[in-house]
């Protein structure tokens, strides 16, 4: 059963989505820039719709205003000239009407005779009587037809200005055949001269029309028209009545559009006009109109250029902000990938490898599968490391990371641990023949040579292999197994590849035990030397001391060096240790010395490792000096297999040596691959033959007779010759006969810590060598 | 004998001239008028009805001569620079709008040093030939 919603939640987040995007800077401004200029423009269309209204109101007020006053002074003069015309009319009597003209205007009865004319014309029309008797007899004023005052324009001019009108009236009856007439002439253009350029304009218009259809006046500006058609009904139509407002009509005499009230007069036959042009009387309102328009155009564009600017600079925050952000992500991700990628070879690292295992193995355990851990461990990387220096080694490691990658599959995964420690995961394995092959593969790739600053080199691997689930079900066991098994491969003559087994455990838990309490052993002093001495074979004495290394492990008891030395040349401690030895040797020599000992040489061993470091002529000198040991009396004592790792290294090292002082031997001679020839470019001042050649030497002839060579040579070279290993006084007949220099064993003297190679020294001394 | 008729020609317009120049209009007012003297503008004013009272208060009434008199003519050109077609258009407009009547106007020097000299409120214009000890020369400067 589902709850009834009032709001679906996609409705309401959408509409929110919306509100959001209004108040975004790219939205909202343009919005409100939008919403303002359409205020701003109907605010401004209103105003000019208001002032042309109001303007066009104005003028249609004032047309309608001007209307009024001149209806009032036409319809005052038309009285005036009517009021003019029933005087004379009724002052005329027997006297001829010259006089009376005379009389009435002697007391001021008449209108001004500067612009008015009385006449006193007869039935045929004939002037008898006129206020201007000195004007010329003008056209003929015929009698009206009416019996009011009649008005016309008898005499038109040219200029129009200079035209009069007449107004009569009648003087006798109107049943008489041919009355006579009365007249008041004036001007035309005094009808139209309260023309005011003021207020009508250059456009407006003043006229009076008559009922024949013409315009008896009418003026425009500074022009006076007279006697122009016009269609009089058509004229006062519609705009006649008091207080209509004007109307707003194109005036067909002049085409001009005007304001216009025309409005027919009551008691006169004639029409007033008044006009004011529509454009004269619109100007300020159309200026105005401009200036609105103008101010709210330059409104917008100042908006426009602000919002423009605003737009930029919006965007350019927005831009970068952006970049900010991407460069952020980008170091994010550069942080994540770094976390997660060894930067030297670009592999997974070792949390990445932990993921990837965690979740293969789940993946295994999932469908039912097996999977593969192999653990590799480059061969004598320190050492190369050591001799080449840090950006050989790194390059090598980045070579033997792509190798690796060209050797499995696109499915496996290979990972960089750190240093010279590689793993590689098969996801998906079906018998350990595959693996093996895999494994093989691995083996082959690394140990083709590489070229690293301009020498080739071969490197080896050690690879321990670890199954899921057989070897272990989770990683860190997994990854322990694995780690066991390359050990193991080490311990196995290295360049091989060995898979896990429970018997590899214990062994490696007693190597683990070792490893740690080898750190500490040289702290805790748990290092002894043992002593055995050197007899000259001609003289029995004893002319010299090896110094032997022994561990005095505290549960573990002594341990031979054969046992720890592999250890120690790995993790590094062989250099401490050697120098130790080297530093007691010399030491313990000058502490017999000065117990009253003869002066005795010391032999010491050099481990490979040792012998390659460059500390090496340092540790000696100083060793030398620290104890005041003649260097003469020290002997090194180095393998054939050492030197053959870097021949000229191996050389120039030994010239090193010998430019200090000490003397140099060969030890385990006869064992080794080197040639014979080799040796006379060596500095060497002993060799001395392997044990193993002496013990059979009574027995194989083949040994006897390479005993007897090497005896040979070294003699040849001028070289001191030491058999090693002797165990019996048969051994050292043989020795004497062929000329041996020297012999050292257990027949003679077994190594014994200090104390007791001194008694055994002492003795020795005492009475002379048996043999 | 061209040169001796062209001497004649010149003779006859000189006499003329100086005929014309000898009739000087002048402004009057009775000799009971106090008023001696006028600015032009004040002429002015008093004859195109824009006051009706002279400077000193007293009211002021206007003459005018025959509009067809050459005195007429003259005395508008050189007392208020107007044509006589300029004045009539004033008054004209005046009358219209009924904002004034034009001086009364007198036929001939005689009414007006008659006039004139009879009404202590009455100022004129007229040959200087006509003037006698009722009147009073008005000066305009």
């Amino acid at each position: 059963m589902t709850e009834p919603t009032p709001h679906p939640p996609a409705a309401d987040a959408s509409r929110r989505h919306w509100l959001h995007q209004l108040v975004e800077p790219g939205v909202l401004f343009p919005g409100l820039a939008l919403l303002t200029l359409t205020a701003i423009w109907l605010v401004t269309l209103d105003l000019v719709e208001r002032e042309y209204t109001a303007a066009e109101q104005r003028a249609a007020a004032l047309t309608a205003d001007l209307a009024e006053t001149y209806e009032a002074q036409v319809v005052r003069a038309l009285r005036e000239i009517d009021t003019t015309l029933k005087l004379v009319r009724y002052s005329l009597d027997e006297r001829p009407p010259q006089r009376v003209l005379d009389e009435l205007g002697q007391q001021g009865m008449l209108p001004p005779t500067l612009l008015f004319e009385v006449r006193i014309s007869d039935a045929a029309g004939n002037v008898i009587a006129s206020t201007h008797p000195s004007s010329a007899p003008q056209s003929v004023i015929t009698a009206a037809e009416g019996e009011g005052m009649q008005v016309a324009l008898p005499r038109q001019q040219a200029s129009g200005a200079d035209s009069q009108l007449a107004f009569s009236r009648r003087l006798t009856t109107a049943d008489e055949p041919a009355p006579a007439v009365v007249s008041v002439l004036v001007s035309a253009a005094h009808f139209v001269s309260g023309y005011e350029l003021d207020t009508l304009g250059v456009q407006g218009v003043l006229a009076v029309a008559g009922e024949e259809d013409t315009f008896l006046v009418r003026r425009t500006g500074d022009t006076i028209h007279t006697g122009e058609p016009v269609d009089y009904a058509n004229l006062v139509n519609g705009s006649g009545a008091l207080g209509d407002p004007a109307q707003l009509r194109v005036n067909e005499w002049d085409d001009v559009h005007r304001y216009l009230v025309a409005r027919a007069l009551f008691e006169f036959p004639v029409a007033i006009v008044v006009g004011l042009s529509r454009s004269e009387q619109m100007a300020a309102a159309s200026a105005l109109q401009r200036d609105y328009y103008w101010r709210a155009l330059l409104v917008t564009l100042a908006f426009l250029v602000v919002l423009t600017m605003l737009g930029r600079l919006s965007w350019k925050l927005r831009r970068a902000q952006a970049s900010v952000l991407e460069e952020r992500l980008d170091h994010a991700r550069r942080a994540e990938y770094l976390a997660f990628h060894d930067n030297l070879t670009e592999l997974p690292n070792r949390a990445y490898f932990s993921r990837l295992l965690t979740h293969g193995m789940q993946h295994a355990r999932r469908y039912d599968k097996h999977l593969a851990l192999l653990f590799l461990d480059l061969d004598r990387f320190k050492a190369i490391n050591d001799s080449l220096g840090h950006d050989a080694g790194d390059e090598l490691l980045q070579e033997v990371s792509l190798r690796l990658g060209r050797a499995v599959r696109e499915s496996d995964t290979v990972a960089r641990l750190g240093g010279d420690e590689f793993v590689v995961l098969l996801p998906e394995i079906h018998d350990q023949e595959q693996v093996h092959q895999v494994a093989n593969k691995i083996l082959a790739a690394i140990s083709a040579p590489f070229t690293l600053a301009g020498q080739e080199f071969r490197i080896t691997v050690s690879i321990g292999i670890a199954l899921y689930p057989a070897d272990g079900e989770d990683e860190q066991t997994l990854m322990k197994h694995a780690d066991v098994a390359m050990y193991h491969a080490k311990e196995e003559g290295k360049n091989n590849a060995q898979f896990y087994s429970e018997q590899l455990k214990s062994d490696s838990l007693e190597r683990l035990a070792l490893e740690s309490s080898l750190r500490k052993a040289l702290e805790r002093r748990e290092f002894r030397l043992y002593y055995q001495s050197k007899l000259d074979m001609a003289t029995g004495r004893v002319i010299g001391m090896e110094a032997l290394l022994r561990w005095q492990h505290p549960e573990l008891g002594l341990i031979l060096p054969k046992q720890f030395i592999p250890l120690a040349e790995e993790n590094g401690l062989i250099i401490p240790i050697g120098r130790w030895v080297i530093h007691t040797a010399c030491r313990q020599n000058i502490a017999w010395q000065q117990a009253g000992f003869p002066a005795l040489s010391m032999a010491v061993n050099l481990s490979a490792r040792q012998f390659l470091d460059d500390g090496l002529p340092g540790d000696i000198k100083s060793a030398l000096q620290a104890t005041g040991m003649p260097p003469q009396l020290l002997e090194v004592e180095i393998t054939e297999s050492m030197m053959m790792v870097d021949m000229p290294r191996a050389v120039s090292v030994l010239q090193e040596l010998r430019t200090i002082g000490v003397r140099i031997a060969i030890d385990d001679f006869g064992t080794g691959y080197s040639s014979l020839s080799k040796l006379q470019a060596l500095p060497l001042d002993t060799i001395k033959i392997d044990g193993s050649f002496i013990h059979d030497l009574l027995d194989n002839a083949v040994d006897r007779s390479l005993t007897e060579a090497i005896i040979d040579l070294g003699k040849r070279l001028g070289l001191t010759v030491v058999a090693e290993g002797v165990e019996s006084a048969e051994q050292i007949a043989y020795l004497r006969r062929h000329a041996c220099d020297q012999v050292q064993g257990f027949y003679m003297h077994e190594p014994q810590p200090a104390d007791e190679a001194a008694i055994s020294l002492q003795r020795r001394i005492d009475n002379v060598f048996p043999c | 004998m061209p040169s001796r008729l062209k001497r004649i020609g010149c003779g006859l317009l000189f006499s003329l001239a100086s005929s014309m120049a000898w009739a000087e209009v002048v402004v009057v007012v009775s000799a009971h008028n106090p008023l001696a003297t006028l600015t032009r503008s004040e002429l002015a004013d008093i004859y195109l009805g824009r006051t009706s009272r002279f400077p000193n208060g007293q009211p002021a009434t206007p003459l005018d001569q025959g509009e067809s008199s050459p005195i007429y003519a003259t005395f508008y050109r050189e007392y208020l620079g107007q044509t006589p077609t300029q004045v009539k258009m004033h008054w004209s407009r005046l009358i219209f709008t009924g904002r004034g009547q034009p001086p009364r106007s007198l036929a001939g020097d005689r009414a007006m040093v008659d006039f004139v000299a009879a009404h202590a409120d009455a100022i004129g214009y007229l040959d200087d030939v006509h003037i006698d000890e009722r009147l009073r020369v008005v000066t305009i400067d």
